[in-house]
């Protein structure tokens, strides 16, 4: 081809298009038997460190490459015994002792003593990195002997075993992660050199070890040759970075990934059928507006009767079919349905007239502007900018003009924890399970992260003394009656009328037909050791 | 050089700085900046505690010996990261320049020789269509059709998530395959830079076509146009040798531009095509304040337009023998 050739372009495209389809259509090589599981999934990773990470991937990566204690099981209720074989708990809740598995070996085949539990469980608390508030009530950690773990409490706590099954809670080699820098002394914040190491290698006994990382483009975890426990059937386990819900769908249809784990109701119509499985799975997430009290920028007293009367403006199957149409469920109270305390609780519903009825009473017949700012984000498939302009239309509707402000979530987070938002729209998801998480974060308690949002140093009489009480109780309770004082929990969370969940969006889970074995964990997001391929 | 430099790193250190938000979020996640423990733990660790002007002198200080600090999202150096995505971005904006460059000269010739034919609003709507349309809906439709539908290219990403990258030399996938002399590695890492190649050349060739077409009509209304056809010059000879080249010199300049806008301007490609570039490595670290990575891809980006500038004047010599480098 001379050069006049290529100034007609005629040639130059046919050899374009020829080279396109001979690279094109050849297609893939013939993948082996077992060939890497690939997941299409938006990576959050802060950290590969498992006590200094703290997100949705790193619940994923730290249940396949560290052990805990116990287990969830597929329940999301049942402990399980893990690197423990059994446990058992003084009657006032603040001494466990565990027994540990003789066989439980790291993946460099050296025993799991009682001493790397003990290690683990002080680094955690020292290093207070993010997941360190898992240890905020121990008090001690003793290693009697190798196989014997105790660890007591400075008060009360009847979740710890929960906890325990946390992923950040994963047994590390002490012996190869002190040599890579790992401090678990008191000094540990500051002496510690190791997450940089944690970037490239793991050091558990879990079912997988870290075969590679690039951030903001794939983690790679390779099976574990010398896991103690049963083997998992998947030899490579790919997470790849894939931020867009719809590149995750058209990965999956095409054979590229074999689980999309972010797709959202709209996509999921769309990729059904075929040779791709769509799961919608009741989520232990939620998405919920909260108001504040005590915000600078109130134009009015948000009291309880006006508090309330927001709550009833608001239609909330309109909101639940706005968001995320039939992929979602309603949610009462600010613990999630399905842990304990949130049986038989009332079902929130719009009631115009008694909103009206309240702000006249309030003497706000006419209404009021309320300022709301929130995240700019679209979260487990919903669009809080979209949810808030339903708010406002509903709020509109008793006289209400809500002055909508998406924000970036940093700025956001300032304003909520600065001068405070009076109304505003954010998410949750459980860091294990147990519903004292709940009642710590959100109910109206001195020094509670939603009082002080809500407040409560210019609203004090938000403050309700009540739960903090039930909540003290629940936390030195035997099983058999912490349901209860978990329900009159929320009733009085429901009650208080500062958090108002909206919806609890289904978990979409879209996989190909050739594997089985995906489910969703309540601690662990994705248990990658029960995927199989059929 | 030095000092646009050392403008460019105080200027944006004072801007990332100040805006408003905290970067310890990205480091603590948001549950625990109610924790003051943990919060007062993370700011001494990342010397976030310390005064802005020591800061920013000692992030000067360091970045002087080459260290650009360490990434509060990655916890990697900021260096590591961006010699990481480099190769990655650099890849795909010469595959980019490549369908751009060559598809808009084309173009821009065809229309400009043929004005006002059929072949002259054909290329035209082409470039339009290049550079109207979004990437992020040009890509979404292209990787659907090629990708999902005909099945002929790959879905997104460098390389197929199930193999192994080849043996890192320079960071491009094709051209350390080769080096390797693993051709089924490179055979796939052409087929993946296809489609986004072509999305973001796409919105490239619309401007340079659009340019070449308008220089092409000027130059070809030149009196030494028709004195080369007078002394019988064939047409692809004039149109080549005396109109393009003429014609050139606009064109190189945004050629230049359009080079150092893509090194970080490919934010949507990289996200829709999953391509772990320097693009989504902006946007990611400054949705998390992550103060040294703003500042890496500043100095980064603010380099390569100092320097495209810099080899676009040298070109200027080259197409042109009147201009003189003093």
């Amino acid at each position: 081809m001379n050069r006049r050739d290529l100034i007609s372009g005629r040639h130059l495209g046919w050899a374009l298009a020829g080279a396109m389809l001979a690279m094109g259509v050849g297609g893939l090589p013939a993948m082996a038997q077992d060939k890497p599981l690939v997941i299409a999934r938006n990576m959050d990773i802060n950290s590969l460190d498992p006590h200094r990470g703290f997100c949705d991937t790193c619940q994923i990566y730290f249940s396949a490459a560290y052990d805990t204690l116990i287990g969830l099981g597929p329940d999301n209720k049942t402990l399980t015994p893990k690197v423990a074989t059994s446990w058992t708990v003084n009657e006032n809740q603040t001494v466990f002792t565990f027994k540990l598995d003789p066989k439980a070996k790291f993946s460099d085949g050296t025993a799991i003593e009682a001493k790397d539990v003990k290690w683990s469980f002080e680094r955690l608390k020292n290093l207070k990195g993010s997941p360190a508030f898992l240890m905020d009530d121990v008090a001690s950690v003793e290693a009697p002997d190798a196989q014997t773990v105790v660890v007591k409490m400075a008060s009360p706590n009847s979740e710890f075993l929960g906890m325990i099954a946390a992923p950040y809670m994963g047994v590390i080699n002490s012996k190869v992660a002190t040599a890579a820098g790992a401090v678990a002394g008191p000094d540990a914040a500051t002496a510690d050199k190791s997450e940089a190491w944690f970037l490239a290698n793991s050091a558990g006994s879990g079912p997988y070890t870290l075969a590679g990382y690039r951030a903001d483009d794939e983690l790679r975890v390779k099976r574990n040759g010398a896991y103690w426990r049963t083997a998992p059937a998947i030899s490579e386990v790919v997470i790849k970075q894939t931020k867009d819900a719809v590149a995750q769908a058209q990965m999956l249809q095409s054979g590229a990934a074999d689980i999309a784990m972010q797709v959202d109701g709209e996509t999921a119509k769309t990729i059904k059928g075929g040779n791709v499985v769509v799961s919608t799975i009741p989520s232990y997430n939620y998405v919920y507006i909260a108001l504040s009290p005590g915000a600078k920028s109130n134009t009015v007293k948000l009291t309880p009767e006006v508090r309330e009367a927001i709550a009833a403006a608001l239609d909330y199957k309109g909101l639940i079919d706005f968001t995320v149409g039939d992929a979602g469920r309603p949610q009462p109270s600010p613990i999630p349905n399905g842990f304990p305390g949130s049986d038989n609780l009332p079902e929130p519903k719009q009631d115009l007239a008694k909103a009206k009825q309240l702000l006249a009473k309030a003497g706000l017949e006419k209404g009021f502007e309320i300022d709301a700012r929130f995240p700019n984000m679209n979260v487990y498939g919903v669009d809080l900018s979209q949810m808030m302009q339903k708010v406002q239309q509903d709020l509109a509707k008793v006289n209400i003009k809500a002055k909508l402000q998406p924000l970036t979530f940093t700025v956001w987070r300032e304003a909520v924890s600065g001068d405070g938002v009076p109304l505003t729209a954010v998410f949750y998801a459980p860091d294990y399970y147990g519903s004292a998480q709940y009642v710590q974060y959100f109910a109206m308690m001195q020094g509670s992260p939603w009082a002080k949002r809500a407040g409560a140093a210019n609203a004090p009489d938000i403050i309700n003394p009540r739960e903090a009480d039930l909540l003290k109780q629940a936390l030195a309770a035997p099983a058999d009656q912490q349901n209860k004082l978990y329900r009159d929990l929320a009733l009085e969370m429901i009650k208080d009328k500062i958090i108002i969940p909206i919806v609890s969006p289904d978990m979409i889970m879209a996989h190909s037909k050739a594997i089985k074995g995906v489910r969703y964990s309540a601690c662990c997001n994705l248990p990658l050791d029960e995927i199989a391929r059929n | 050089m030095p000092l646009l430099l050392l403008g460019i790193v105080t200027i944006a250190f004072a801007l990332s700085n100040l805006t408003k938000g905290d970067p310890l979020i990205s480091i603590i996640g948001e549950r625990q900046m109610d924790n003051p423990e943990i919060v007062a733990a993370a700011k001494a660790r990342w010397g976030l505690d310390r005064p802005l002007p020591e800061r920013y002198l000692r992030y000067v200080g360091n970045l002087i010996q080459g260290d650009m600090g360490i990434s509060l999202r990655t916890k990697q150096p900021v260096a590591r990261d961006l010699m990481d995505r480099l190769p990655a971005t650099l890849e795909l904006v010469i595959a980019a320049m490549v369908v751009g460059v060559g598809g808009g000269i084309l173009l821009g010739v065809v229309a400009a020789r043929y004005r006002n034919r059929a072949a002259d609003h054909g290329a035209r709507f082409v470039a339009l269509l290049g550079s109207s349309l979004p990437v992020f809906w040009s890509g979404l439709l292209l990787l659907f059709v090629f990708s999902v539908v005909l099945g002929w290219l790959p879905g997104p990403g460098r390389l197929d998530a199930r193999l192994t990258p080849p043996p890192g030399v320079t960071g491009f996938y094709t051209v350390d395959a080769l080096l390797a002399g693993d051709f089924t590695t490179f055979r796939l890492a052409l087929t993946h830079l296809i489609l986004p190649a072509c999305v973001l050349g796409w919105a490239v060739m619309g401007i340079i076509s659009r340019l070449v077409r308008s220089s092409m009509l000027d130059v070809l209304a030149q009196d030494y146009i028709l004195a080369a056809r007078a002394k019988g010059a064939s047409g692809p000879r004039v149109l080549v040798n005396h109109a393009l080249r003429n014609a050139m010199i606009p064109t190189l300049t945004i050629i230049g531009f359009s080079f150092a806008y893509l090194i970080t301007g490919a934010v949507l490609t990289e996200t829709i095509f999953s391509w772990p570039g320097i693009g989504s490595y902006t946007v990611d670290a400054a949705r998390s304040l992550d103060y040294p990575a703003i500042m890496g891809v500043t100095i980064v980006g603010g380099s390569a337009f100092l320097l495209t500038n810099l080899v676009t004047d040298l070109a200027y010599a080259l197409v042109d023998p009147r201009v003189k480098l003093g």
